[in-house]
């Protein structure tokens, strides 16, 4: 008979999951031998700090002027500044990914109540939570410097914000993971997310438009509707502390009081709810299996002596090229397409730069002209959009193996060569590129009106330079530096540092080399001079090109483990 | 045309210092159902990665079907059906877009691969799910799905790695048929597999791996022959595997761990 261990306390129990989370930051940082990496770290963790003592200083300076001027109109301010920032902030830094589950702590033998309480201390070890509770403290600092008399007052309603922020703050994470448990459901709120945050690009117009006067009455205007929540009745006792209105100072507490309760009734539901086992696998249900003695295919038809096997490659003569598309080129195009209208993100890249040239073009030119009360002509306007739409779509061509996952294993497997298999990466590249520079091309002639004859051919020739010349240095950092990608996640989303600095130094470069041909022809006075120059130039890349793609092929072959270990985990 | 379907000439694999495949010399026979075993961490994955192009060796040659596998490798592996770990699969895609996809690779035809992932998939009984994308099958279902693919151009030799783990009875029952009929036909079949059970059942020859070294090799009966059993009583794959790696966990070691008895 086993022993049985003996009842932990609480206390206990929580020391040791904050003990478990130590020792799995140590073993991380250990891992982290890369120097790449650890300067990265460093650079994020001196970030993090100015981030966070830059605003302590401006909620130190809230707390003392707001309580010793007596402005207590403003005092929500700050509150609500916290309280937006703890429960924003994680949407935007966790992203829709899955961070470490605490949830994998339920096989030991903690009860509900450690288990809510664990949960909610997690809630307290991410940046956010550090970065509020330091500036509410501080604010409490400056507040209690202004006037001591406020400090108890100010300890409780600041204990009580704390509590509530957690609270909501894990209650939000919670739903959010159950939301996004399922795979198609993540990538909806992915685009949502992503339009939302585009959307907001819209709102400096707006502002210039409909807010140019009387920006603090609105403000406070707006602050009475808020009055009835939590950051609002914060200020509000306190506001009754400093007016020694007791009535204030009982509804602000009740109420944060009363929202306190609310949502930890509403988490501990939710917690609830996953201490019983919660499933959120987006595994297919199973269904019911279909009982049959054996397959009824043709391949088998009936028991063992009735299988009947594929035609062995040496037999089967009828392995032919297709009539138009060498068949290779034909299944990875076909595959590559399928990826694309199956991956939010990638469809939300082709819908982003036409709004964005129309966003640009309407803010560079016509009306809302900004250049000395003039907006920017077709022949500048048109050649330096279609370059920016060229900057936003190739990107990916420097990952281009991010989304393959474990099939890239079906590429060393299968009997290509990896020239093939970039060239068909490439030419889908190119085309989704060349839809994109129609439709913004489209967009911004229906705008601005076409360029000059010259401008629009140098644009053209000068597109096709930018495009082919990137790509074999674009496939060499998809080579050396491949970074996974997940669809619909937004954590840790990008491309290796590595590719992204070289995709720049590159796209300075071909910038330089296109400046270089722009100043010839204003030298010269030769308007077709940038339309010849970027013709060779687009011979000279092509010729590249074709030449880098066997030397890529066997730089392929070397890199093949580079490639599994970083796309296969 | 040679007989011998696999061959191997002292290879090697090292990872810095760590030697994970120290020398191996291996010849298999066309035609054979062979069985590649070890205990975990002994070099078994990383042999067979060598064998179908997913690794390169450090030192020694593959020679498969003849040819050379450094120098030809194209050649080679359009002969070739391989189930790796992981089994390699676009999980975005369906598991006919993924079969299309393959046979496309292989260079089969347009039709011919239709027809065949067609008979594939109800071979397999995925043809219920025609729109689920591969990322929302069960292990099992994506375990089937990559043994499809490897058979999809009728190869001659086919590389299993651990390909009934997660296969529910019936669906292993069926693929053990397909295999024993692949055999027939004079496909070489090289798996690797923990269930000694299906090992012993399937296979005619076994080689045993232990720390990157090959320490046995040969029919099912010479490797008995050596091992001496209890009279009466055929010696069992598991015992010749014990025997020859060293056994772990055994009834003195477990004794020491008296507190859990």
């Amino acid at each position: 008979m086993a022993d049985v261990a003996r009842p932990v306390s609480l206390a206990d129990q929580i020391g040791l999951v904050a003990k478990l989370r130590w020792r799995i930051l140590l073993n991380g940082l250990r891992r982290k031998n890369n120097v790449s990496d650890l300067i990265g770290m460093i650079f994020v963790s001196l970030f993090g700090a100015i981030l966070v003592i830059g605003p302590a200083f401006a909620f130190y300076f809230a707390g003392y002027s707001l309580v010793s001027e007596r402005r207590m109109q403003w005092l929500p301010l700050p509150f609500w500044g916290v309280f937006v920032f703890w429960q924003v902030f994680p949407i935007f830094a966790v992203g829709f990914g899955t961070g470490f589950e605490f949830k994998t702590l339920l096989r030991f033998p903690f009860s509900a109540g450690a288990f809510y309480l664990i949960g909610l201390a997690y809630g307290f070890s991410d940046f956010p939570a550090v970065a509020s509770v330091t500036w509410l403290l501080v604010m409490m600092a400056g507040a209690a410097v202004a006037n001591v008399s406020l400090l108890p007052i100010m300890l409780v309603v600041v204990l009580l914000f704390i509590l509530l922020n957690v609270t909501v703050e894990r209650l939000i994470g919670s739903w959010l993971e159950r939301l996004l448990a399922r795979r198609r459901t993540r990538e909806l709120f992915f685009g949502l997310f992503i339009l939302t945050m585009f959307s907001l690009q819209f709102i400096s117009q707006a502002q210039g438009r409909y807010m140019k006067k009387g920006s603090a009455a609105g403000v406070l205007r707006v602050m009475k509707y808020l009055a009835p929540f939590p950051p609002s009745l914060s200020a509000r006792a306190l506001t009754g502390a400093i007016r020694h209105d007791f009535t204030d100072i009982a509804l602000g507490l009740l109420g944060i009081t009363a929202f306190v309760a609310l949502f930890t009734a509403l988490l501990w539901q939710r917690f609830a709810a996953q201490y019983r086992g919660e499933e959120l696998s987006e595994t297919a249900a199973p269904s019911a299996v279909r009982v049959r003695a054996a397959p009824s295919s043709r391949l088998a038809s009936g028991g063992q002596a009735a299988v009947r096997i594929p035609h062995t490659a040496a037999e089967d003569q009828r392995v032919a090229l297709s009539k138009f598309v060498p068949p290779i080129l034909g299944a990875m195009v076909s595959k590559e397409f399928s990826y694309l209208i199956r991956n939010g993100f990638a469809f939300f890249l082709l819908v982003l730069p036409p709004v964005q040239i129309l966003l640009f073009s309407s803010r560079l030119s016509g009306k809302h002209a900004i250049f000395g009360g003039r907006g920017l002509n077709a022949d500048l306007l048109f050649p330096a959009m279609m370059a920016y739409t060229i900057l936003v779509m190739v990107g990916p061509a420097y990952n281009a193996f991010a989304y393959e996952g474990r099939g890239i294993q079906t590429y060393f497997t299968a009997p290509v060569t990896f020239a093939d298999i970039l060239k068909s990466k490439n030419i889908l590249s190119v085309a989704m590129i060349a839809v994109e520079v129609v439709i913004c091309g489209a967009v911004l002639s229906w705008h601005l009106g076409l360029p000059s004859v010259p401008t629009l051919f140098a644009t053209a020739f000068g597109l096709i330079f930018t495009v082919v010349a990137q790509l074999p240095i674009a496939n060499w950092a998809s080579l050396n530096f491949p970074r996974k990608l997940q669809f619909g996640s937004m954590r840790s989303q990008r491309n290796s540092g590595a590719a992204i600095w070289i995709m720049f130094g590159m796209q300075i470069v071909i910038g330089g080399i296109s400046t270089l041909v722009l100043l010839g022809a204003r030298w010269t006075g030769n308007p077709w001079l940038p339309t010849e120059a970027f013709a060779f130039l687009v011979a000279a890349a092509f010729a590249g090109y074709f030449a880098s793609l066997p030397a890529l092929s066997e730089f392929a072959e070397k890199q093949k483990e580079v490639l599994m270990e970083a796309l296969c985990r | 045309m040679t007989d011998v379907a696999i061959r191997t000439e002292k290879l090697t694999r090292r990872f810095g210092n760590l030697v994970a495949v120290d020398g191996i010399d291996l010849q298999v026979t066309a035609g054979q159902f062979f069985g590649f075993l070890g205990p975990n961490g002994a070099g078994k994955s990383t042999t067979i990665k060598m064998l179908t192009g997913l690794l390169s060796p450090s030192g020694g040659r593959v020679e498969l079907l003849g040819l050379d596998f450094a120098a030809h490798p194209v050649e080679v592996k359009r002969q070739i059906g391989v189930v790796p770990e992981g089994m390699g699969l676009f999980e975005r895609l369906t598991g006919t877009d993924y079969l299309r996809f393959v046979g496309r690779m292989y260079g089969l035809d347009q039709a011919t691969t239709d027809q065949r992932a067609t008979e594939l998939l109800e071979f397999m009984q995925l043809a219920d799910r025609p729109k689920t994308m591969i990322a929302d099958y069960s292990h099992g279902m994506q375990k089937k799905l990559a043994l499809a693919a490897a058979v999809i151009h009728g190869p001659r030799i086919l590389f299993l790695d651990e390909p009934f783990e997660g296969v529910d009875a019936l669906a292993a029952g069926a693929l053990k048929a397909l295999l024993g009929r692949m055999t027939e036909r004079g496909v070489t079949i090289f798996l690797t597999s923990h269930v000694m059970e299906i090992v012993e059942r399937l296979c005619s020859h076994v080689a045993i791996i232990n720390k990157g070294r090959l320490v046995a090799n040969g029919s099912l009966e010479e490797l008995r022959a050596g091992i001496p059993g209890d009279e009466g009583n055929k010696v069992t794959l598991e015992q010749i595997f014990l025997s020859i790696v060293g056994q772990h966990g055994t009834e003195s070691q477990v004794d020491e761990l008296s507190w859990l008895t």
